[in-house]
């Protein structure tokens, strides 16, 4: 069963949903559809482990892709 | 995400499920820049989710990674708020003092660029007349004070005998 989890565009990157998505795929397959100003990510058929487990991580990934990109491009703003 | 569990309020007023914890964070109060500093200190901890419920409002979601209990979640969210009070703190802090740190750098730059290198140094050390000794420094003691030591011995006979 595929499960949608939405980023609101104001919180999260759209290139951090798509890099967690390419680092997830070895473990499920994740299709990143831009829908008004979130990005939705559906996960589905999530390999040997708990499905559950793999969106939480899933959304810890892209939370950390997104603040690592913000602070990568207030670094280059400042610099 | 899918949030179909029966939630409860906690101690601190948040909503608690089975394995996570809910709250809203109002922009206004709470930088989202301080937001997102207290949610990268608790990824290691817990899962966090973040959405937009309304405008200049986050609704944090932090999941515990191992099955736990409410008061644990509420501890992990109370400890959340703290971390999400320091960042705001330091972030004011930080955008208070911005013009005197950028002074004090650009004053440590101007100075550093200003002062000699090794090689200015070792050339101002060769150009100087180092035989120069108007002092007599490099004069030994004798060859300065030696005649007048000769005579003062002459005119004390004292001296002479012993």
């Amino acid at each position: 069963m595929a499960e949608r989890i939405a980023f609101d565009g104001s919180l999260y990157f759209p290139e951090a949903v798509e890099a967690a998505a390419a680092a997830y795929a070895e473990h499920a397959q994740i299709v990143v559809i831009p829908e008004g100003s979130a990005v939705i990510a559906v996960i589905s058929d999530v390999v040997e482990h708990d499905p559950q487990l793999i969106q939480h991580a899933f959304c810890n990934h892209v939370l950390h892709e997104t603040i690592s990109r913000r602070r990568q491009a207030a670094v280059e703003e400042g610099g | 995400m899918a949030t179909d569990e029966t939630t409860q309020e906690s101690r601190l007023g948040f909503a608690v499920g089975a394995d996570h914890i809910s709250f809203e964070v109002d922009e206004a109060i709470y930088p989202l820049e301080a937001v997102y500093g207290a949610c990268y200190l608790f990824l290691d901890r817990c899962y966090v989710y973040l959405s937009r419920p309304r405008p200049s409002i986050v609704t944090v979601r932090l999941t515990a990674k191992e099955s736990t209990s409410a008061a644990a979640l509420d501890a992990l969210a109370g400890e959340f708020g703290n971390e999400l009070l320091s960042q705001a703190t330091r972030l004011r802090l930080s955008q208070a003092t911005a013009r005197i740190r950028e002074y004090y750098t650009a004053a440590a730059l101007r100075a550093a660029a200003s002062a000699p290198s090794i090689d200015d140094l070792l050339a101002e050390l060769e150009s100087e007349e180092l035989l120069e000794d108007p002092l007599e420094i490099m004069v030994p003691w004798e060859a300065k004070h030696g005649g007048e030591a000769e005579a003062e011995r002459k005119n004390d006979p004292d001296a002479e005998n012993g």
